[in-house]
């Protein structure tokens, strides 16, 4: 950290419980466990730990991908640790969790390019702690849908892929080889091939320089596959190294897509600034009715 | 100065919420300091009074370093 960045608006203004953040680092620590909100710096962090919430990233914190916009460490993986499914399963049960999400590193190095963790983790947290809804956030497994397949398999109540952003940044904004149809090609099969109780994610950032066309457009590709959650938040940028901010999105905009979206059909979207994919996920299996 | 964020141990100070003089409760925000990613109202620890404060607004200030002293009011029981 260098430089402090554009001036940051007072929503990225957060209250820091010390004590109750520790507390569940130190649960982490013990079990060797990995979340997403430590790993990406995530502002909701204080909030989340300090009421017992955290997103699990599994397969490891060093990703095969280099996404532009991303905080986790691009780096050489550590092979896959197969008591991660048991130690997620007893976080969860210790944090006393009623909804999870699971998300992992991109692990283009492995055979199964991890499809296979996240169907352990499915199953473990299925057999110790039966009542807590499962999200998975997955990567697009390079659009390999026998892959898709195997995490809808195992059932959970929500399967999530992140768009990141409008077609004409996807090549800016992602990895090289994260492409905009793959990811769309990704979510339509799940849609298609989901079991009944299954629901399909996905979230888009904004402030990345996105147009009021681009974002409908990408809605009307994400209708037309079948998506039922969007999820939209403010990107912001991780160091002075990362894709650069274009723009903090005024409030009125984040409501005015969550109207569109709405009418174009999402069965739910959460619309703000500080929206990331799993802050206050369990609010839209609420939504639709959706109880263990 | 608490570790605000698992992966970095510098921020940029921001402003001061007391000023030396000003009674704190606990759980009050003393301060707000912004990391890369937020801004953090840090609360007060303790209940007291503003004694010291050792850096100002804007300045580069890491994780573990003494920003400010809050000193204790000790109540006398009879």
């Amino acid at each position: 950290m260098t430089t402090p960045q554009t001036k940051k608006p007072a929503w990225l203004r957060v209250r820091y419980d010390q004590t109750q953040v520790k507390q569940v680092s130190q649960l982490l620590d013990q079990l060797h466990l990995n979340t997403v909100c430590a790993e990406a710096n995530c502002p909701n962090i204080g909030e989340c730990f300090g009421t017992g919430t955290a997103a699990f990233m599994i397969l490891g914190p060093n990703c095969t991908r280099n996404c532009h916009f991303c905080d986790v460490p691009h780096k050489r993986p550590a092979p896959v640790d197969l008591t991660e499914p048991l130690h997620v399963a007893q976080a969860i049960q210790k944090l006393g969790l009623k909804h999870v999400c699971v998300t992992s590193t991109d692990r283009d190095d492995l055979p199964d390019l991890g499809a296979d963790q996240f169907v352990r983790v499915i199953q473990a947290i299925r057999h110790l702690t039966p009542q807590t809804t499962i999200e998975v956030l997955t990567p697009d497994f390079q659009g390999k849908t026998p892959l898709v397949q195997r995490v809808l398999a195992a059932q959970p109540e929500v399967f999530n892929h992140n768009m990141e952003t409008v077609r004409r940044l996807t090549p800016l904004v992602r990895d090289r080889r994260a492409t905009y149809d793959h990811s769309l090609a990704v979510l339509r099969y799940a849609h298609q091939h989901a079991a009944p109780g299954t629901y399909v994610k996905t979230g888009i950032m904004l402030g990345l320089g996105e147009t009021d066309e681009e974002v409908y457009a990408t809605m009307d590709d994400l209708i037309a596959a079948g998506v039922d959650f969007l999820s939209i938040g403010q990107y912001v940028q991780p160091s002075p190294k990362h894709y650069q901010l274009r723009e903090w999105v005024p409030m009125e905009r984040f409501q005015t897509y969550y109207r569109v979206a709405m009418q174009k059909g999402f069965k739910f979207v959460a619309s703000s600034p500080l929206v990331r994919s799993s802050y206050k996920a369990s609010a839209e299996l609420a939504a639709v009715g959706v109880t263990r | 100065m608490p570790k605000l964020s698992p992966k970095s141990d510098q921020y940029f100070f921001g402003t001061w919420e007391k000023q030396v003089g000003e009674h704190i409760q606990k759980g009050e925000v003393l301060f707000e300091v912004e990391s890369e990613k937020v801004i953090s109202e840090v609360p007060s620890e303790v209940t007291g009074v503003v004694a010291e404060q050792r850096v100002d607004e804007g300045a580069t200030v890491k994780a573990g370093e003494v920003v400010g002293v809050v000193t204790v009011q000790m109540i006398e029981r009879r």
